[in-house]
């Protein structure tokens, strides 16, 4: 199974992210929108952070889920190489995230990702995989 | 929804009937000629249709002719709302608050900085920070921030960054009133900490021109504008901070919108009743990021004119660069328009739309009032871009408004494969024009080919009055993210 590929759309870009479950899907859009960013190889397991995010309706979920990985980068440089999901519900993830802070010299810069959006959003379960549509305001 | 039922007004504009779509409390127009026309997104009409739903909406639904498909509300798109009645909408404004355009003027011409061009591009894009995980020259206390906040611009002014005549050649002096620091998430506050005087990426830029074209030989002149002579355009936003404002308030407005029972098309046109908590709250945040973003603009003009001095060996009196003026053109504004003859107050939502106020307003510096007021138009890297004057005809037709740039034709992920085994920036340097970026595919995702051609968004502008054309400047150096 292909974890995510690249939805063109004009202007900004998108990721259809896949799993067999919602929380693989959620894992592969934050890895998806990762490799946006960087090249993940010479990304390495340096530092952990913890994130929680908690959001009523699904759709809001999978955006504060992915902002608040933006917020990481945007704010501290932080780019995650693995994802570990702790906890997983309708309305909240916990996870541990490992990688490293982005480094110029080391790590090539691709997109400038500054926020996951609801346009054209999708979270939908298609004969026993899932699949989410996601576009992101660069 | 059909449609069939647009139908075309005059040469430079449609009409988006009020039974196009269920819910339009008014008509939308969109300024288009019958080229750009076919270059136009279904989704971009319904767009503009969808905007037309909102409560309080005042005139019609507008977009601009560098209109394209946006979140909620199109790019391109300008849209009042009564005070009373109508709704505010991060939608309306955009995630990069307070993206706009400024330009200065020098004393050199063309000839000038030809021998040099290469060291100056080099060395602008080694003091002006940009691209993916660049941070800024200036490290910012939670006090420095809020003061930022408050003051835009004149912060920056008062770090030294410019000088205080700058001040009056911004849109709204640099810094508009009504920013609450204390409304800002510590989000927002750790993202604007090292992103202060940086660039950005994707389309943001910097760039030297040189004034090609002139159109309006009286008006250049009050502009300062020569034929060849050197000008420098920035184009940048609030950066992660006014995008961390915008993600905040999204959400806010999310639930206001349930809580007020607002029917929504789309859930990224998420919106308040003006005059409700949440939406003045989201006021005095965009006000404070709107403000970071002019300190931002302020910092990058004094170290590119810093730049030139340097490597040109310039004295600030012979470099002679000086602000012409700044435009925000992701931004919403209380402003009094003429509704059905009564003077009114409305909250005008530009987003991806410049302010094109005319001669006599109030609310130019009295340099520019017998003239009106300058609108900077940015084009894509390789072809031009333009200064143009608000007018008239745009206070009765757009509450003042006019286009904003070129506007994408293809997506980024066309651009890259279109350049693929092609070097943008030695085809970029065989036609005159010297490009650095930080980020791999920049050049590609923003090569000439990507955009529409801003010669033709302006003509429309041009030709339906809202504004009327001054000059042309061409790119002879580029600085991207």
């Amino acid at each position: 199974m292909t974890p995510f590929k690249i939805l063109d759309i004009s202007g900004d870009v998108g990721l259809t992210a896949y799993g067999n479950t919602k929380e693989e899907a959620f894992i592969n859009a934050a890895t998806g929108m990762y490799s946006l960013i960087t090249d993940p190889d010479p990304v390495f397991e340096k530092k952990v952070i913890h994130i929680s995010v908690e959001n009523q309706s699904p759709d809001g979920l999978l955006v504060s889920w992915l902002n608040e990985l933006v917020f990481h980068f945007d704010a501290y440089g932080f780019i995650g190489k693995k994802i570990g999901v702790e906890h997983f519900s309708d309305s909240k993830i916990t996870a541990r995230i490992s990688g490293e802070e982005f480094n110029p010299d080391r790590h090539e810069g691709n997109l400038l990702i500054k926020a996951a959006t609801y346009h054209k959003l999708r979270i939908e379960k298609k004969d026993n995989q899932w699949e989410i549509d996601v576009i992101f305001d660069i | 929804m059909g449609l069939e039922k647009v139908r075309r007004i005059d040469s430079t504009r449609i009409e988006i009937p009020v039974d196009y779509k269920q819910g339009m409390r008014v008509n939308g127009i969109i300024y288009v000629d019958e080229a750009l026309e076919k270059d136009l997104e279904i989704q971009a009409i319904d767009q503009v249709a969808n905007v037309a739903t909102l409560p309080g909406i005042v005139g019609s639904s507008m977009a601009m002719p560098d209109v394209h498909t946006g979140y909620g509300f199109s790019i391109g798109g300008v849209a009042a709302f009564d005070l009373k009645d109508g709704i505010v909408s991060p939608g309306g404004v955009g995630y990069d608050i307070n993206c706009g355009v400024r330009l200065l003027r020098s004393n050199l011409r063309k000839d000038d900085v030809a021998a040099k061009i290469k060291d100056l591009v080099s060395v602008l894009f080694n003091e002006i920070p940009s691209g993916v995980g660049s941070k800024g020259k200036v490290r910012l206390g939670p006090d420095d921030q809020k003061r930022i906040l408050k003051k835009g611009a004149q912060w920056a002014v008062e770090q030294g960054f410019g000088e205080s005549g700058d001040l009056e050649k911004i849109e709204s002096g640099g810094c508009i009133e009504g920013a609450d620091p204390s409304l800002i998430s510590n989000k927002a506050y750790e993202r604007g900490r090292s992103q202060q005087g940086t660039l950005g990426s994707g389309n943001h830029f910097l760039e030297v021109q040189y004034v090609d074209e002139i159109y309006d030989e009286k008006a250049a002149n009050s502009l300062g504008l020569f034929r060849d002579q050197i000008t420098v355009m920035i184009h940048t936003g609030s950066r992660g901070f006014g995008h961390q404002v915008c993600t905040d308030f999204l959400e806010v407005m999310e639930r206001a919108a349930n809580k007020y029972k607002i029917e929504l098309p789309d859930k990224e046109l998420a919106c308040a009743p003006f005059e409700s908590p949440e939406a003045q709250d989201y006021l005095a945040a965009m006000r404070a990021a709107a403000n970071y973003a002019w300190a931002n603009r302020q910092c990058i003009m004094h170290w590119s004119r810093e730049t030139f001095m340097k490597v040109l060996g310039l004295s600030p009196r012979e470099l002679g660069m000086s602000l012409i003026y700044d435009v925000a053109h992701n931004i919403a504004k209380v402003e009094t328009h003429e509704v059905n003859g009564r003077k009114t107050k409305l909250i005008v939502h530009r987003k991806g739309a410049t302010r094109a106020f005319p001669p006599g307003h109030p609310e130019l510096p009295e340099i520019y009032r017998p003239i009106g007021q300058p609108v900077l138009i940015p084009g894509d890297m390789g072809r031009a871009s333009f200064v143009l004057l608000g007018t008239e005809k745009a206070m009765e037709e757009t509450f003042g408004s006019t286009c904003h740039g070129a506007g994408r034709i293809m997506s980024r992920h066309q651009a890259i494969k279109r350049a693929k085994g092609r070097k943008i920036w030695r085809e970029m340097e065989d036609k005159g024009i010297i490009v650095r970026s930080a980020g791999r595919e920049t050049l590609a995702e923003e090569m000439s080919e990507a955009y529409k051609d801003v010669s033709n968004v302006v003509d429309v502008v041009h030709r339906a009055g809202i504004s009327t054309k001054v000059a042309r400047l061409r790119p002879i150096g580029v600085i991207k993210g």
